[in-house]
């Protein structure tokens, strides 16, 4: 029971701060507060921690606890922003929802019951994507994000209690169908492309903070949910026997890594940059996973996690100088400070070293060769596409030279963007605290791989 | 198989309608006949959480159509889902029954311990909420269609030999974010083609 109280306590949290969600002088603290306490709880928890609540069996992991932490993190730095830079009374009750299902997804141990709380974590955001709906397409991409996860959502679930049920003498082909139906359903969840229509929609349409709820926490959540279910659900076995499994995983990886970082080096705006950008890295690290590699499974998943801090910081910041800027595009002179943890934060999206970025890219990158050249090369070739597309974003803000160097008013977004900074440059100086965590999972997905 | 009957019916009644106040009430029926389908493999605490969140989530449809005649017309799509979705649960049948008894013994009335009326009743549900789902144009049908996606989904757990109470909650529990959501988005929807 233990192990579930910071995702209960952020679920309660969520249904008060609902009530009071108008008063923004309340609800703004409470939320802060709520995550501080679940935060608190999850580092006063025992390693390996279990317990069981509904029938449904739960374990605090090491990874859970890290990928917990950096989430709740995360929301701490969005709600903060929102509260005190982008007042949106909506946005409160959906973070500590969203963090509520994102530290049950990675305490739960069924996979079924890890797929339906993903599935509610997904749903929650669309309140806070309709916004000033009159002005805007914002209904439209909620219209389809939630199209999008109710499609993925029900597929996955529907696949994977078809592959508890089936019986042992099962032809390969029953396995290999359901497991490429549940690859399909988590390409739709994290808008792998070719299923991207609906972020590219999102991206142009609803409020930065939003964005930054949906790339930055509930994107990362989703991949580490897909390992999490691949390792659980006794299907890797089967998924090494028939190689169109890793192949199609392969596939996606690869479309995804090339084709975002292709769109991202020609975004037309800074919110499509990081979206396109944060797709092209998810594909990188699909590649990572399909190798069946400890290096693989090891920098996918550290790769994912400084994505999304990266994405949210990068997303807070493009919001605030699109506002200090509106109508004219957005330019350093309005905001130094948050065009300055765009660019840093930037660095930490394409993995630039000593960042804590590096070794996760360092890692997919070596396996993918020692996988394929072909592959080592195309995510290479990513790579460099999307420095191009963060270049130009740079030349955008900073061409017109910043006249006087004026720190903005209110720069929540901007120190927000140094606080991830630094906090991924002291993570990249020592990587153990980070990397052993991810190393023990990997060793768990390995040995699901081949079971003795 | 009587139950299967019904099941199909009221989910082409809730496809077919023009309006939404009807669609939730067919998927009220489809729930219902659900559970009816898989009633001797639930426990009356199961059976009341399911019929609860089926119940909750038709209502907050019903509530969030504000009057009798708003809705989708669903044209020629109608057709297409249909067809589509009668194919796809053949073919998932052939490829993905995993009903353990070779001879398939389908009761007219009363339980069907195997499990096929259950599995080809998932099967036409999932099929048909993916149907109306990619051809939906606005949140009414995507709504219906997400709906009975997760109707044929829970079908498909109830057939699983493990713990269920946690399972039944949560997939109630989505059953009404789904609506929620969907409702949500149907009032803002409406907001936009009136201004």
């Amino acid at each position: 029971m233990t192990v579930a109280l910071a995702p209960l306590v952020l679920a309660v949290a969520a249904c008060i701060s609902f009530g009071v969600r108008k008063r923004l002088a309340i609800v703004g603290p409470f939320a802060l507060v709520a995550i501080l306490t679940a935060a608190a709880l999850v580092v006063l928890l025992p390693s390996d921690a279990s317990g069981s609540l509904l029938d449904l069996e739960l374990r605090l992991s090491a990874l859970g606890r890290l990928a917990s932490l950096v989430t709740l993190g995360t929301l701490f730095l969005l709600v903060l922003d929102v509260w005190i830079d982008e007042p949106a009374y909506n946005f409160f009750p959906t973070a500590l929802a969203v963090g509520a299902t994102a530290l049950g997804v990675l305490v739960v141990t069924a996979p079924l019951a890890i797929f339906g709380l993903l599935m509610l974590g997904l749903l929650v955001p669309v309140g806070s994507f309709a916004f000033q709906v009159h002005r805007n397409r914002s209904v439209d991409a909620a219209t389809r994000h939630f199209a999008f996860v109710s499609l993925g959502g029900s597929l996955g679930i529907g696949s994977l209690a078809l592959a508890a049920s089936l019986p042992h003498d099962q032809p390969a082909n029953t396995f290999v169908l359901l497991a490429v139906v549940l690859v399909v359903a988590f390409a739709l969840l994290l808008a792998a492309i070719p299923f991207h229509t609906h972020a590219a929609l999102l991206a142009s349409e609803v409020p930065t903070a939003a964005l930054a709820l949906y790339f930055g926490v509930l994107v990362p959540t989703t991949f580490i949910a897909f390992v999490e279910i691949l390792t659980l659900s006794g299907l890797l076995p089967a998924i090494v026997q028939v190689v169109k499994v890793q192949d199609l995983l392969h596939g996606i990886g690869l479309v995804s890594a090339v084709g975002g970082a292709f769109l991202a080096s020609g975004a037309p705006d800074l919110r499509r940059l990081v979206v396109y950008s944060v797709i092209s890295n998810l594909g990188a690290a699909l590649v990572g996973i399909a190798t069946l590699s400890g290096p693989g499974i090891i920098g996918a998943l550290a790769s994912v996690i400084v994505t999304g801090a990266s994405a949210s910081g990068q997303l807070l910041a493009a919001g605030t100088l699109e506002r200090r800027a509106a109508p004219e595009r957005p330019t350093a002179s309005r905001a130094p400070l948050a065009a300055l943890a765009f660019v840093v934060c930037g660095f930490a999206m394409i993995g630039a070293p000593p960042l804590l970025g590096f070794p996760g890219r360092f890692f997919m990158e070596l396996i993918a060769y020692q996988f394929a050249p072909f592959t080592g090369t195309a995510l290479v070739a990513a790579t460099l596409l999307l420095i191009v597309g963060q270049l130009r974003a740079v030349i955008a803000l900073f061409g017109a030279g910043v006249a006087r160097w004026t720190i903005e008013s209110r720069p929540v977004a901007g120190l927000i963007g140094v606080a991830i900074f630094s906090a991924l440059l002291v993570g990249g100086i020592l990587p153990n605290g980070f990397l052993v965590p991810i190393a023990a999972f990997a060793e768990e997905f390995l040995r699901a791989l081949r079971p003795l | 198989m009587i139950a299967l009957g019904i099941i199909a019916l009221v989910t082409l009644a809730a496809n077919g309608s023009r309006q939404l106040r009807y669609s939730a009430v067919a998927l009220l029926g489809v729930s219902l006949a659900a559970n009816v389908v898989t009633a001797g493999q639930l426990s009356v605490t199961q059976l009341a959480v399911e019929g609860c969140g089926a119940l909750v989530a038709c209502g907050v449809l019903y509530v969030a159509a504000r009057d009798r005649t708003y809705g989708e017309d669903p044209g020629w799509r109608l057709w297409i889902a249909t067809i589509v979705a009668a194919a796809a649960t053949a073919a998932c049948f052939a490829t993905l029954r995993t009903a353990s008894s070779d001879t398939v013994n389908v009761p007219l009335l009363g339980e069907d311990p195997s499990g096929v009326t259950a599995q080809v009743a998932a099967f036409w549900l999932i099929s048909s909420g993916i149907a109306i789902l990619v051809t939906a144009r606005s949140p009414v049908r995507g709504s219906l269609g997400a709906l009975l996606m997760v109707t044929g989904v829970q079908l498909l757990i109830r057939l699983l030999n493990v713990p269920q109470l946690g399972l039944t909650l949560l997939l109630a529990w989505i059953e009404v974010v789904v609506a929620l959501t969907g409702g949500f988005l149907i009032v803002n929807e409406r907001a936009v083609r009136e201004s």
